[in-house]
């Protein structure tokens, strides 16, 4: 009994021994005891379920193709016969090739290897070869990938690449923002050469505002930055400027600002608390920090204050230069203003395009105010940031006291703005001086004209602007930049018609931005191989020729 | 004619050597082409490679003391062939029949090889009784 006991245990370790006679391989036989659909091999079947077949899958089964004469199952449906009938042939199947295995003296050979079965005695050495995270065939490489000396950001020749985290004394320069929810985390770093700009919200307590350390100037100018990564000179953080506001919101300039003003808590407030940083790092074109600088908004927050909202940005400059906040570098970024300006008339070949200094009132649109009334003293209009498309409007109360003329020429002011411009940059960096960079702006009026009244004195008012802007996707495609091709305003008029006193009527008066991309589909190519192109001098073979 | 020198046997010798080069190259190529396309374990391929330079070895000399032995009219040297010859038979038939994997190409070009040196044998052994008698 311990004979066999030992014996069905042996055998319970081994895999099952290899099937290799073609009459009893079945490979679609999938469900045991039951007939497998269109299975014609399927022992489990029937000649009823036979007749219920369309095909066979699987009609021949062969060992490998490789030997020259062997035996094949070949299964067939007689679909002549009703009902269909499946036929069973035992062939010899013969290959022509001179390259056909005639005969194999190593018996492992045709067949998959049977896997070793871990037992007491072979576990630690399968464990060895086998065990691991991950089951690759070369573990000796993967453990080597894993080991990355070098941290990110760090070249060689040592200079901040760009999103590379801006390294202090002991971290790196902290920009605290926002993770998952609005509260401050002060581990967030701030990379080189990514302007952000971030809100958080910061709990505080008047008891323990002395000791938060983010609330006070120090937490931030305290370690000082890394020229380059991993070296030893160091950037001071100067103060650059600090703006003090009141409890109600006043802010005020502070002259000096060498000082260094730490929260004080007296009584039921709790001054000096800094509610924004604004760093302005200087850096060279090598990638080297020169200048670090922060300006400071210090506030004062009550004993029923439980948190505060702190903001934060950070700017880089380059050696220089003057910071000229462009729309984009070539391409428009969406959400930044689009440029326009004029052409000063007279001067056939002009100097440049001249362009209003606020970047946000270059070209506007009507923004709608709570009264909607377009005759009232007009508030301030609405930046066209490019990508955004927009509308706006506000209604226009018609009395019989109304004259035509002015109404237009009202109209036409709280639709285009005091100065409509007539060019518009074509990219976001273009400079003024280059004219052919600028796009002029293309009018269009559409007049409704009523023909049933040809006699009335047609007076028309414009009721609507629409601007399309149609730009396209210009350069690479692994980087394409926006690019401005045209420009539309089109004016819609309609007949204003004169009303019986005391009825008044209400029109509304519409101004769109729409952004239009026009690009075509792009095809990725590649550049010609260059050719090299030898000739000889002219006079090479001088004496002969 | 006093001639005891057999000419069918030269001729039988030379074509053998001419043969014998196709022969090897032809093996040897196949064997690799096996090692490519079949599973072919060291352990395998080791004794069918050493089998074959065996008997490329082995060839040279029983070809050179054969056809001396058969021009000079001397049978010792033909007897040494043939003794060498044997071992040919024994590893010929080894690549025929015990080789790892035989493909078709090689049981005819085997065969062919087996059926020289049954010819050859034949033709020394009445050759041998020529010259002794």
């Amino acid at each position: 009994p311990t004979d066999t006991r030992g014996a069905a245990q042996q055998r319970a370790r081994s895999a099952p021994a290899p099937v290799t006679d073609v009459t009893r391989l079945c490979v679609c036989d999938l469900l045991v005891a039951q007939c497998d659909p269109n299975c014609c091999c399927d022992p489990d079947c029937s000649p009823e379920d036979f007749g219920l077949f369309t095909s066979c899958s699987g009609p021949v089964v062969v060992g490998d193709s490789n030997l020259c004469r062997q035996k094949a199952a070949v299964y067939s449906l007689d679909v002549e016969a009703n009902p269909p009938e499946r036929i069973f042939q035992l062939i010899d199947q013969v290959n022509p090739s001179i390259f056909c295995i005639h005969a194999v003296n190593y018996k492992q050979a045709l067949h998959l290897k049977a896997p070793e079965m871990p037992s007491a005695a072979n576990f630690d050495r399968l464990l060895r070869e086998f065990g691991g995270a991950a089951f690759s065939a070369e573990p000796q490489e993967w453990r080597e990938d894993t080991e990355t000396p070098n941290p990110p950001g760090a070249k060689e020749n040592h200079t901040y690449e760009f999103g590379a985290p801006v390294q202090t004394e002991d971290a790196f320069l902290r920009l605290p923002s926002p993770v998952v929810s609005s509260w401050c985390s002060d581990a967030n770093p701030a990379g080189f050469l990514v302007s952000q700009a971030t809100k958080c919200i910061r709990s505080v307590s008047v008891e323990k505002c002395e000791s938060i350390p983010g609330l006070s100037m120090l937490f931030y100018i305290n370690s000082s930055i890394l020229a380059v990564p991993k070296s030893s000179q160091r950037v001071n953080v100067t103060v650059q400027s600090i703006v003090v506001q009141s409890l109600e919101g006043g802010r005020t300039l502070l002259e000096g600002s060498d000082i260094l003003r730490l929260p004080v808590a007296s009584g039921e407030l709790c001054s000096n608390v800094v509610l924004g940083v604004s760093y302005h790092i200087t850096y060279t074109d090598t990638g080297e920090i020169v200048e670090a600088a922060a300006a400071f908004v210090l506030g004062t927050i009550t004993k029923e204050a439980l948190s505060v909202q702190q903001s934060f940005q950070i700017s880089f400059t380059q050696v220089d230069t003057k910071p000229v906040p462009l729309s984009g570098s070539p391409g428009y970024v969406v959400g930044l203003p689009v440029r326009a300006g004029f052409r000063p008339q007279g001067y056939p070949f002009t100097s440049g395009i001249i362009e209003s200094s606020n970047k946000h009132s270059q070209l506007s649109i009507l923004q709608s105010s709570p009264s909607q009334d377009c005759l009232a003293a007009q508030g301030p209009r609405a930046p066209v940031l490019f990508g955004h498309n927009m509308i706006s409007g506000c209604k226009l109360r018609i009395t019989a006291a109304l004259k035509c003329q002015p109404l237009a020429q009202t109209l036409l002011d709280v639709l285009k703005g005091q100065s409509f411009p007539e060019y518009v940059a074509s990219f976001g960096n273009s400079q003024a001086q280059d004219v052919l960079d600028w796009v002029p702006i293309t009018h269009l009026q559409l007049s409704e004209q009523r023909l049933s009244n040809p006699l009335q004195g047609s007076c028309q008012i414009p009721v609507s602007l629409g601007i399309e802007v149609k730009w396209t996707k210009y350069g690479s495609l692994v980087n394409p930049q926006a690019r401005i091709v045209n420009v539309t305003a089109t004016l819609s008029t309609t007949t204003l018609k004169q009303l019986p006193s005391g009825r008044e009527r209400i029109i509304p008066v519409t101004s769109s931005v729409v952004f239009t991309d026009i690009s075509s589909p792009a095809e990725p190519g590649y550049k010609a191989w260059p050719t090299i192109n030898l000739k000889l001098p002219f006079d090479f073979f001088y004496p002969f020729v | 004619s006093s001639q005891l020198s057999s000419l069918p046997l030269q001729i039988l010798f030379y074509v053998n050597g001419i043969y014998y080069i196709f022969y090897f190259l032809a093996t040897l190529a196949m064997i690799v082409y096996k090692s490519q396309v079949f599973s072919y374990p060291d352990d395998f391929l080791a004794p069918d490679l050493a089998v074959l330079f065996l008997m490329a070895i082995l060839e040279v000399p029983r070809l050179y003391l054969g056809c001396k032995g058969n021009l000079t009219e001397e049978e010792a040297p033909l007897g040494l062939s043939l003794g060498i010859t044997v071992g040919s038979v024994v590893l010929c038939v080894y690549l025929l029949a015990w080789q790892t994997y035989v493909l078709w190409a090689d049981v005819v070009l085997n065969a062919v090889l087996l059926c020289a040196y049954g010819l050859e044998s034949g033709l020394k052994v009445t050759v041998i009784a020529a010259f002794v008698s």
